[in-house]
């Protein structure tokens, strides 16, 4: 502002009015007091008041300059000269003075539209954490299928986030469905958060236009001279793209906004905005010539996005990728199709933003995280379609290694923590060590053969049961012979023609007088129990120099043939008798609680859920019982098998029961319903045993089966 | 399948069976089994009833073929030499046989590596052993247990050779440590028996004195 000190000072609380009652203002304190009612007229009629003003100013000007100087030289031309000069200096300063304000209305509005491009950007990012949580739970439920070949059960109520304008995203309530279902609606809940997120990027894109060119300009990459010529054109798309994405959105944007853009802002924005403008036009003038081709390019362009991010996929699949791929390109049209009330423009846009944001990662502006965020965007379309594919692979457990090296049956495996290694125990004696990512290549086969990396040599009669130590180094054997030996894995990379080291062995637990039949360790203590066939349980506390810590027998029950410890209420154990199962105090060796139903008999093997206070056991007479471990009563019961049921094992989670049974197949159980998920036939009797342990791996999408055949497999 | 109501035998290892029980369950015929392991059932079936009537073990079924016979009994001698090699592992130690030696005569080198090498005498077991239980279970050479090829058949006589050396070494360095497996499983005589009916090693590698005279004798008396 240009306003003269001289007068600022008389007139200061005249100041926050307009510029023409300074005007005034200033004429008053120069000479005539008469004229103040002349102040409170408008702007308009500030010109007769100046006019006003200024002849009485004169007058009494010229009084105070007689006053000083006795000679008054006032001329008529004189005076009216100097009105019309200070009257064209006002209107001068007047006229400043509304540029300036009109200036600064442009920055207010432009600093306006810029926060709301920031809450966009903004809304933005927390719609994508949101979509990138829900594609991780999705994911996670995808794992678990992939793990265990059936919908996680907690999933029914996972949905896919919701947001507030959602208009457009009607009824997606899906889910946890089963089967086919699943991917049709993950595919619907993809290609809502796809619509909402093009919309979102339509109506954002001249914002974050505008911040990309700052940051050229920035950089120094703006050149600003070839680009005046284009303004026109240019601000004409930015506003109609504008006014689009507001009516797509339905959101209420400020009319200020709309209608300035074009009038007011231009000088101030103009130089910021001429290349994303640019841009827009470009690509305005692009979608013009033929839409319909724009939108199939742009598919193409995403599919080979998504597929180019993720090269080892079309290793892995094999003619499904054609056939998933066809129904993703269908998904894509139909998305396209349903769009069509939005300018494919949009498309463009989205395309062209994608691009140029990626281009310039190294800027330190927020845009650089924007950027890597639609490289997630292609990532997580990758993802969705590689999730598809695989869909078909999820349903079924298959084997995928045979281990062939034992000479005689495989009694007992253990898997690793960790590793995808496990330990094998067999009739002939020995245990063996395998790492089934070691595997020989096999031919015409489409299981893959492992061969042993070591072998334990100690036991003088058939081993019979396995228990390995949560840290991996540990691993305890029990076998006919009544020897417990506590062996220390050597390094998975091994060669298994080393030479022998006898330190393998780590000590032995000696005490029981006849065969071992069954170890079960419990890590958080690091103990070991073991079941034999001299009619004892032994708990063991296999680093202490005193390792037995506790002994259990039932006289009543006669010999026990497994046992586990309760997971839910470690302090007690379970162990399976002929005719019932017993829960132990392990503290007091007191029979807490029996566990006995309809007729049970011959248990073969007993297991403790890991979180629910549920005791699962195997039975000779093809039954699966189920027993609450607190009531002492028998929850379920069910003919599950063919023949005698010789295993079980839980998976980590506690969702799935993995059983083995002599009638050659190995069946997976929903832990929930009880119901056989798969059924799978695993190994070839000898004598009248098939199948005699499974396993869930502890971390790893692993199961594994043993045979009498002198096969174990593993699945996956 | 019936289950256990007295009239069938289930001939399986409950858990809990007692060690004296394990795998005692009356014979059954060979001509009733149907499984694809019949021939090691039957094997293993004849060396529990009485493992030093080494003429009736090797005494080979009607109509079973040869390869297989001779394929499931190497299986089982490998199997039973594991018991050897535990107690080796306890008495050979690889400070003072540091060679596979027998006599004085040869130094065998350990087939297992790819430049076969001086192996103490432990580590050549165990290799021996381990290599012969890969290549048994081997899916190249012996993808089926109920036929085999010609060609895989003659890989036998190879492992026979390698395997033996573990009894001579035992017999000549270990005398007390074989003599007690030897009284428990006769599994020498047994094994000296077999590769001479099938001819699979020649005479002159026989070296510890086991005649097979000695063994007919003995499993006549």
């Amino acid at each position: 502002m240009k306003v003269p000190s001289q007068f600022c000072a008389s007139t200061m609380e005249d100041n926050s009015s307009s510029p023409s009652q300074n005007h005034n203002g200033q004429l008053s304190a120069g000479a005539n007091v008469s004229l103040a009612n002349n102040k409170h007229q408008g702007s308009d009629n500030g010109t007769a008041g100046g006019a006003g003003g200024g002849s009485g100013g004169g007058g009494s000007g010229g009084g105070g300059g007689s006053a000083g100087d006795e000679r008054p030289q006032y001329s008529m031309p004189g005076i009216l000269h100097f009105i019309q000069h200070e009257w064209a200096r006002f209107e001068l300063e007047r006229s400043q003075w509304e540029l300036d304000r009109a200036e600064f209305q442009a920055r207010i509005a432009f600093l306006q539209g810029e926060r709301k491009g920031q809450e966009n950007l903004k809304n933005d990012l927390v719609r994508r954490i949101k979509m990138l949580e829900y594609a991780l739970k999705q994911e996670r439920a995808k794992y678990h299928k992939l793990k265990y070949g059936t919908d996680l059960v907690v999933q029914g109520d996972v949905k896919p986030p919701i947001y507030e304008e959602g208009s457009s995203c009607g009824g997606s309530d899906g889910g946890g469905g089963d089967g086919e279902a699943v991917s049709n609606i993950s595919w619907r809940q993809g290609r809502q958060l796809l619509r909402q997120y093009l919309q979102e990027i339509g109506y954002t894109d001249t914002i974050i236009d505008v911040r990309s060119n700052r940051v050229r300009s920035l950089l120094g990459l703006n050149n600003n001279t070839d680009s005046d010529d284009l303004n026109t054109p240019a601000l004409n798309g930015n506003e109609s793209s504008n006014k689009r994405a507001s009516e797509n959105q339905g959101r209420r944007i400020p009319a200020k906004k709309v209608e300035q853009q074009p009038s007011s802002i231009a000088e101030a924005m103009v130089l910021d905005t001429e290349a994303a403008v640019m841009a827009n036009f470009e690509f305005l003038a692009q979608a013009d010539i033929d839409m319909e081709e724009e939108e199939g390019d742009v598919e193409e362009e995403l599919y080979d996005a998504s597929s180019g991010s993720k090269p080892n996929k079309p290793i892995l699949l094999t003619e499904d990728v054609d056939a998933e791929a066809e129904e993703v390109l269908n998904e894509l049209n139909r998305l396209t199709e349903t769009e069509e009330s939005l300018p494919g423009s949009m498309h463009r846009g989205l395309q062209s933003d994608l691009r140029r944001p990626c281009e310039e990662t190294d800027s330190t502006l927020g845009l650089g995280e924007l950027a890597q965020l639609t490289v997630n965007n292609d990532a997580e379309v990758a993802y969705d379609m590689a999730a598809n594919t695989k869909e078909t692979f999820r349903k079924t457990w298959n084997a995928k290694y045979t281990l062939r090296s034992h000479f005689d049956g495989v009694r007992a495996l253990v898997f690793h923590p960790t590793d995808p290694v496990l330990i094998t125990a067999s009739d002939d004696h020995t245990l063996k060590l395998w790492n089934v990512h070691k595997t020989v290549p096999a031919k015409k086969s489409a299981s893959l053969d492992v061969e042993p990396l070591y072998t334990f040599r100690l036991h003088t009669g058939p081993v019979l049961c396995l228990a390995m130590s949560d840290s991996g180094e540990d691993c305890y054997s029990g076998g006919l012979d009544g020897m417990i030996h506590n062996w220390t894995l050597p390094p998975a990379t091994i060669d298994p023609y080393d030479f022998y080291d006898p330190n393998v062995l780590k000590n032995t637990l000696t005490g029981h007088t006849d065969a071992v039949w069954g170890l079960s360790m419990y890590h958080p203590r690091s103990q070991l129990l073991s079941v034999s066939a001299d009619g004892t349980v032994k708990l063991w506390s296999p680093q202490s120099k005193v390792p037995l810590l506790n002994t259990y027998t039932s006289e009543q029950d006669g010999i026990p043939t497994s046992v586990d410890f309760v997971r839910d209420e470690p302090h007690k154990l379970v162990v399976a008798y002929e005719g019932a199962c017993v829960v132990f105090d392990a503290e007091t060796a007191a029979v807490v609680a029996r566990l006995e139903g309809n007729g049970t008999t011959g248990v073969n093997r007993v297991v403790a859920h890991p979180t629910l206070p549920l005791v699962v056991a195997a039975h000779e007479d093809r039954h699966i019982r189920f027993y609450d471990h607190r009531s002492a009563t028998l929850a379920h019961a069910m003919v599950a098998h063919l023949d005698a049921v010789t295993s079980l094992a839980v998976d980590p989670h506690g969702l799935y029961l993995l059983s083995g049974s002599h009638d050659c197949s190995i069946r997976l159980w929903n832990m929930d319903n009880k119901t056989c998920v798969q059924e799978i036939t695993a190994h070839r009797k000898k004598f009248d045993e098939s199948i005699l342990d499974v396993a869930f791996h502890p971390s790893m999408p692993f199961i594994a089966s043993a045979g009498a055949d002198a096969l174990a497999k593993v699945f996956v | 399948m019936k289950m256990a109501d007295g009239s069938t035998i289930l001939r399986r290892n409950r858990p809990g069976t007692k060690a004296k029980d394990f795998s005692r369950w009356p014979d059954e015929p060979f001509e009733e089994m149907d499984s694809t392991l019949a021939v090691q059932q039957y094997i293993q079936q004849m060396i529990r009833r009485e493992p030093s009537n080494i003429d009736l073990i090797l005494n080979m079924p009607d109509a079973q073929d040869e390869g297989v016979w001779k394929y499931e009994h190497l299986r089982q001698f490998c199997m039973e030499l594991n018991g050897l090699a535990v107690r080796l592992q306890g008495e050979c130690d690889p400070g003072i046989c540091t060679q596979m030696t027998a006599t004085e005569q040869w130094i065998f080198l350990c087939a297992a590596h790819k430049t076969p090498k001086e192996c103490p005498a432990i580590d050549y077991t165990r290799h021996t052993l381990d290599g012969a239980a890969c290549l048994l279970n081997s899916n190249k050479y012996f993808p089926s247990r109920v036929s085999i090829k010609d060609s895989s058949v003659a890989k036998l006589g190879s492992v026979c050779r390698r395997v033996y050396r573990i009894f001579s070494h035992a017999y000549y360095h270990h005398r007390t440590v074989f003599d007690e497996f030897e009284n428990e499983t006769f599994l020498c005589r047994r094994f000296t028996a077999f590769v001479t009916k099938y001819n699979l090693m020649s005479q002159d590698n026989l070296i510890v004195p086991i005649t097979v005279e000695d063994t007919a004798t003995e499993s006549e008396a």
